[in-house]
């Protein structure tokens, strides 16, 4: 007994220092949590279109077999093709969300089938507006999150972060923060 | 011998007052202050949502506050929300089966070096 | 031109430090020479270390780490301070130190030059590492590549008093626990049956600690009243990593202090002390690899982060090693009764290894699990109050009668004085928790913190001398020390769990009662300095109508980081302290949270009797 208790230091030691080697190996970054939705399903919600408040799309429009509605004045996508939605909270009062905006309008392009799904997060509505004028509208729908209750249920604590949802509903890629064109490239191309 | 007096003393009276503190407030201030005193405030280092000023951390609060009125539990809105956020959100971590070591650990310490004290106690 | 001087004479002191390892036998000069190589290696590390302040003190933006981190019109004592306030400088700092420490063992010290010797190399190698640390990857004399006029670091957070000593005092401690390391290894290294090392060791130790007690003391009391977050102590991992090793320096300490000759308790010391200093460099590398985020997180990269793991897998690992292989198998019989004075020494060794590991395994337990299973925990204050808290519990309870404890029996003199005093103070603390809060950790502080006092009262009464010399404070210096910690419990308790806390909406003009205090917003004032825009609240305190202070919340407002941070006004005497905290504003109408924080002041005094202690206990033989 008391062979073994001598080396139960060095053998801690060993196991500690392998744990710490493969947490600075597989850089990880302790300001950025993995996202706790990830591969869960996407929390249900529904967000009027910040052009016409009667109009709401809603979680469920956004998976498969279920078509968009005709009054959300965007194209349907036919039920055999994979269906992908890319959702991104931001706000015209969010300075990276101006810098990563301009990436949108290159997915549109390269990734036809992905529907682009802007939340404008704890905005008013002519702020939202300015903005996109601006800064030009990529998004097939933008929806309104005033009091940032859609924000909560994603697990937004901060923008600007993008979701992708496949056509089952399920979260398969979460980024908080800008996205970059690296990280298009690297992680959310070889979803589609 | 007057040792263990003294101890058994100390902790009959722990006893006696533990059972005291295990009584509940109602009062809605009360629970919403110690559920986010637990709760890891997001946007900001290493501060309780209780003690945070941001804005994440008032949203959260109004958050507890009305799921609380809604008639949830303690344990149902810490479910809630780490759905949401992960544990990380918890200052205090569950007690599962992944934080079993580190809750049990103490204790099997605690354990371990009483026997040892008590088998060298024994030689003498 | 400083820069220059700077570098190389860090790489000349690196030099001279491995000229000194070199065996004896290849280079045949005599040991006093020998001794020379070290200590000039110290001086050109000084002069290394001095270059970088003369960089501050001038402005020297062609440096980088200068140019990144200090601005000409920062107060003198600021850019000092600065060149120790970023990780490159404080690490040369901690390089320094380490060769301070062996230069001065080198010539106080009175063994054998064969013991000697060992751990002055020892000491050495421990200084190599970390040089090539810092000339491979945080080198503070890098040349700024751009032309300048101006530096970056102007940030008034970092401008105070506290938080300027606050990290010398805690490397002093840090570093301190490196040179007993080395007289650890070094007599289980060397051949020679002369217990000396064990007195030099004390004698070392409780330099370190105490250090490390005043620094860890001043960032507590500056996160007090200059962070405004409400409290002095966080279980930020930090933080957890300074106690660390000031628990295991506190059962170094204790065991050095009631050894005996048990060749048992010798075994045990030197673990200690390998332990102590691998706490050190453990917390070293948790804070400067960035894998853990805390307000005192570094700017850091990974291959900073892997140098540092390296230098604290080899120290340790070593350390370990040698301890393992060389350490005597005789077994050796303790003393042990049930609660006599070794059995006392024993059960606050184990409290407080367990106190540490429970520690250490918080502040490392996410790191684990998220490499394990992608998921991030957070291990936070509750998880430390409800494990660590209780362990330490029973070590307070034996904490307040084992000075009186016997080396031989069971007895205690005078036992029976002891209880009567212990039944009355119950009974009192039972009365105060009857008409107050009725809490059990109320209970518990307020009992075992004015049990403690009132122990080491009686026991100092029991041995009073009517001539009070220096030999008399020596004896009953453990004691004071103590009573220290009694105070501090007491503190502890009661601001924490009697705090009283209020929420206010109040506008200029107004009056809020609290108890007998009363406070009145008298105006507020918006102030522009150089780079910050500064709010302060004024508040007027009056007792029974007469002034007796002002107190001063504030926010500033920063517009180029547009960061707001908020400044706590304070008022403090003996018996409690008023804190305020401003929130936010509508309307003309502030809404502020005012904290009654009873007996602070012994904590902190409670501190200061603790370091008095430790001056004491250097010279006791």
């Amino acid at each position: 007994m008391r062979k073994i208790i001598k080396f139960v230091p060095l053998v801690l030691l060993i196991v500690v220092c392998v744990f710490f080697l493969l947490f600075i190996i597989f850089e990880k970054d302790p300001s950025n949590p993995p996202s706790a939705l990830l591969n869960k399903e996407m929390p249900k919600f529904s967000t009027p279109s910040l052009y016409n408040k009667n109009i709401k799309l809603s979680s469920d429009n956004l998976k498969k077999n279920v078509n968009l509605s005709v009054n959300t004045n965007v194209f349907t996508v036919e039920d055999n093709i994979e269906k992908y939605t890319l959702i991104n909270f931001f706000a015209s009062w969010c300075i990276p969300c101006r810098a990563e905006h301009k990436l949108f309008f290159e997915i549109k392009e390269d990734f036809p089938n992905v529907f682009l799904l802007g939340i404008a997060h704890k905005d008013s509505p002519a702020d939202s507006k300015k903005y996109l004028i601006e800064e030009g509208n990529p998004y097939s729908f933008v929806g309104l999150d005033q009091n940032g209750k859609i924000a909560l249920e994603f697990g937004v604590f901060g923008l600007p972060e993008t979701f992708i949802i496949n056509n089952d509903g399920k979260i398969i890629f979460k980024h908080m923060g800008l996205l970059t064109k690296k990280i298009i490239d690297d992680e959310i191309s070889v979803l589609f | 011998m007057k040792f263990q007096y003294f101890f058994k003393y100390i902790f009959y009276f722990c006893f006696i007052l533990s059972s005291n503190s295990a009584l509940s407030i109602d009062n809605l201030d009360y629970k919403v202050k110690e559920l986010t005193l637990e709760l890891r405030c997001m946007t900001c280092q290493n501060q309780s949502i209780y003690d945070s000023n941001s804005d994440f951390a008032q949203d959260i609060k109004i958050l507890v506050e009305d799921k609380f009125k809604e008639g949830l539990s303690e344990k149902e809105i810490k479910v809630f929300l780490t759905k949401r956020y992960g544990e990380y959100i918890l200052f205090k971590p569950y007690f599962n089966i992944k934080n079993l070591l580190l809750w049990l650990f103490p204790f099997i310490l605690l354990l371990f070096s009483l026997g040892f004290f008590i088998k060298n106690l024994k030689k003498n | 031109m400083i820069s220059l001087i700077g570098f190389s004479s860090l790489c000349l002191s690196a030099f001279f430090s491995i000229l000194f390892l070199i065996p004896n036998s290849i280079f045949k000069i005599n040991i006093k020479f020998f001794l020379l190589f070290f200590r000039f290696s110290t001086i050109l590390i000084c002069i290394s270390f001095c270059s970088l302040i003369t960089a501050y003190v001038t402005s020297d933006f062609s440096n980088f780490n200068v140019f990144q981190n200090s601005h000409s019109d920062k107060p003198l004592i600021y850019k000092i301070s600065g060149a120790w306030g970023n990780h490159e400088g404080s690490i040369l700092l901690w390089l320094c130190m380490i060769s301070i420490y062996g230069f001065v063992y080198s010539l106080m010290s009175k063994s054998l030059y064969d013991f000697k010797i060992n751990v002055l190399k020892i000491q050495s190698s421990i200084f190599l590492i970390f040089a090539f640390f810092i000339i491979f990857t945080s080198n503070p004399f890098l040349v700024n590549s751009i032309e300048v006029n101006e530096g970056l670091g102007l940030n008034p957070i970092l401008q105070d008093p506290a938080l300027a000593i606050h990290p010398p005092m805690l490397y002093l401690g840090y570093v301190g626990f490196s040179l007993v390391f080395s007289l650890g290894i070094a007599s289980l290294l060397t051949k020679n049956d002369d217990k000396n090392w064990i007195i030099e060791t004390k004698r070392w130790s409780i330099i370190s600690w105490t250090f490390l007690t005043a620094g860890i003391a001043l960032g507590s009391y500056w996160a007090y009243y200059e962070l405004g977050w409400g409290g002095w102590w966080f279980w930020d991992p930090v933080e957890n990593i300074s106690l660390m090793p000031w628990i295991v320096g506190l059962a170094l300490v204790h065991s050095l202090i009631m050894i005996r000759g048990e060749q048992a308790i010798e075994r045990w010391i030197i673990f200690l002390s390998i332990l102590c200093f691998s706490l050190s460099v453990l917390g070293t590398f948790l804070v400067r690899s960035g894998i853990l985020t805390s307000v005192h997180s570094f700017a850091s990269d990974a291959s900073r982060g892997l140098f540092i793991l390296l230098i604290f897998f080899l120290t340790t690992g070593f350390g370990l090693l040698v301890f393992l292989v060389k350490s005597p198998i005789k077994k050796n019989h303790l003393n042990l009764l049930l609660i006599n004075k070794t059995s006392a020494l024993i059960i606050n060794n184990i409290l407080m290894v367990i106190a540490m590991l429970t520690i250490l395994l918080g502040t490392i337990y996410p790191i684990i699990i998220e490499v394990l299973t992608n998921t991030r925990i957070s291990v936070g204050g509750p998880y430390f109050n409800s494990t660590v808290l209780p362990v330490l519990l029973p070590g307070f309870l034996l904490m307040s009668i084992a000075p009186a404890l016997s080396w031989q029996s069971n007895k205690i003199k005078k036992f029976r004085v002891y209880v009567v005093f212990f039944l009355i103070l119950s009974f009192f603390a039972f009365i105060h928790s009857y008409f107050t809060v009725f809490n059990t950790w109320g209970f518990l502080g307020l009992i075992l913190g004015s049990w403690i006092i009132l122990a080491s009262i009686i026991s100092i009464v029991l041995r009073f001398k009517l001539l009070i010399s220096l030999s008399y404070i020596k004896s009953i210096n453990s004691f004071i020390a103590h009573i220290g910690v009694g105070l501090m419990i007491l503190g502890i308790t009661f601001s924490s769990i009697y705090q009283k806390e209020y929420n206010f909406n109040i506008s200029v003009e107004e009056e809020i009662n609290i108890n007998d205090n009363v406070l009145k917003l008298e105006n507020i004032q918006v102030i522009e300095k150089e780079n910050y825009q500064s709010l302060k609240v004024l508040f007027s305190l009056r007792k029974k109508g007469e002034l007796i202070d002002y107190i001063l919340p504030g926010k500033n407002y920063y517009p180029v980081s547009k960061m707001i941070t908020t400044e706590a006004g304070i008022y403090h005497d003996w018996l409690k302290d008023i804190y305020i905290i401003l929130g936010n504003e509508e309307n003309n109408t502030w809404n502020i949270k005012i904290y009654l924080n009873p007996l602070v002041s012994f904590i902190w005094i409670g501190v200061c009797i603790m370091i008095f202690s430790g001056f004491i206990a250097i010279f006791k033989k």
